[in-house]
């Protein structure tokens, strides 16, 4: 209970404007929410992006709280319609993007060789869904981080770190794609 | 919508520190926030309308012509119980939309189901005080009070999902649900003070009719708002 008393202390300075609060916040309510939501996706990546989600609205909707009630139900509530609102999104989303093979890389400008499309392409297949399809919505497809929200039923600000996070996992895979093909190279 | 969850195992072994890219996209849009009331407190903005809708109608109108056969409890009584009962209702909806504090279905369904078992006590217990039959024109005079039902509602539905999305409703059609059958129990509890029709056939497919369309339309309001709050952030 000690846990619970101590949460609802910062979650009301939370509300007053303490951000230091959130760092504690966070600390205590992360890993359950976290388990919960691995438990409904089964997939660490994705329950991590959805953990983001869950704290940006629990930031959104901190005014709800209420300190005489405990801090985990409320969190756990907001986590599991995170976690509604992604598989109903999952459901409404259009699937081409998943078949890489599908996409018309604007690549070929910078790439020297097939191959260097080729490497693209290996590494988007490594890049976990949400973040890939957010990446090419924007990046390939042109459109807005608003648009690309409304589209999977996230907050704006989910869809710019999906994207963000997916061109920096793409960008590492590559550069190791590239170390390897040096490698490979120098070889011969 | 009951959860627990066992407390013990908060941080064990976990590196749980904010990330970076989180802890940037919350400080942009971070400041103090005023607490939301209590439901019941929230409720209270609703009353005005409740009283107005309750005197609305017979003052515009009439007052339905058979009110010395049912008396004051009849008439004013049962009316005052149904904005009552619509007020908790529009409370009940109002505690569903803050996260953590939704009803379990058997709650759920007995706030669904007892108000209508109310509406059919009194329009069985109204026929018989004063059995008043609709002979000509049933259809004009049904969609009339249909209508009149369903439209005293919309300010208190629109009022309760504002009130009730101002929380972070999460199941939206739930919540509007609530509040919509609320408000149209209040919408009716004046209409059925111009209206002497006491005839059940009426009174449950014109006046409960009436009523559930505003649960209908508090229903897709409430989808609707809260949709574009959470597009919006």
């Amino acid at each position: 209970m000690d846990d619970d008393v101590k949460l609802r202390a910062l979650m009301a300075d939370y509300q007053a404007g303490r951000f230091e609060a959130f760092d504690e916040i966070y600390a205590l309510v992360a890993p359950p929410v976290r388990r919960f939501l691995l438990g409904k996706v089964r997939e660490a990546t994705k329950a991590d992006d959805l953990l983001q989600d869950t704290f940006l609205q629990i930031h959104r909707a901190r005014h709800t709280f209420d300190p005489a009630h405990p801090v985990m139900p409320w969190a756990m509530a907001i986590a599991r319609h995170v976690w509604l609102m992604d598989l109903r999104a999952a459901s409404r989303r259009p699937r081409p993007t998943d078949d890489v093979t599908a996409i018309d890389l604007p690549v070929a400008a910078a790439a020297s060789s097939f191959a260097e499309r080729a490497d693209v392409r290996r590494a988007l297949v490594q890049v976990p869904s949400s973040r890939r399809r957010a990446a090419i919505e924007h990046h390939v497809w042109g459109l807005s981080f608003r648009e690309i929200a409304e589209r999977a039923g996230i907050a704006e600000t989910a869809a710019k770190l999906r994207s963000s996070r997916g061109i920096a996992q793409l960008r590492s895979l590559l550069k190791a794609a590239d170390v390897s093909r040096t490698k490979r190279g120098s070889h011969r | 919508m009951t959860q627990t969850t066992k407390m013990t195992p908060m941080t064990q072994g976990a590196d749980m520190r904010v990330p970076a890219t989180l802890r940037a996209q919350l400080a942009a849009g971070y400041g103090p926030v005023r607490p939301l009331a209590s439901p019941l407190t929230r409720t209270l903005w609703v009353v005005p309308f409740a009283v107005l809708t309750l005197v609305a109608a017979s003052m515009t109108f009439e007052f339905r012509m058979d009110a010395t056969r049912l008396g004051w409890a009849g008439t004013w009584g049962i009316s005052g119980v149904q904005v009552v009962i619509g007020l908790a209702l529009v409370a009940v909806a109002l505690r569903e939309a803050i996260p953590g504090r939704g009803w379990g279905r058997v709650q759920t369904a007995a706030w669904l189901t007892v108000p209508v078992l109310m509406v059919l006590g009194v329009t069985l217990s109204s026929w018989e005080l004063s059995p008043v039959r609709l002979r000509a024109q049933w259809w004009w005079v049904g969609a009339l009070c249909f209508a009149g039902s369903a439209v005293s509602a919309l300010p208190g539905v629109a009022l309760a999902s504002i009130l009730a999305v101002r929380a972070y409703p999460t199941r939206p059609a739930l919540t509007g649900a609530l509040l919509g059958f609320g408000s149209g129990l209040m919408g009716d509890a004046g209409w059925r003070l111009f209206c002497h029709f006491s005839e059940p056939g009426h009174v449950l497919a014109a006046h409960l009719g009436g009523v559930l369309a505003s649960a209908l339309m508090g229903a897709a309001l409430t989808t609707r708002l809260s949709g574009a709050g959470t597009r919006r952030n």
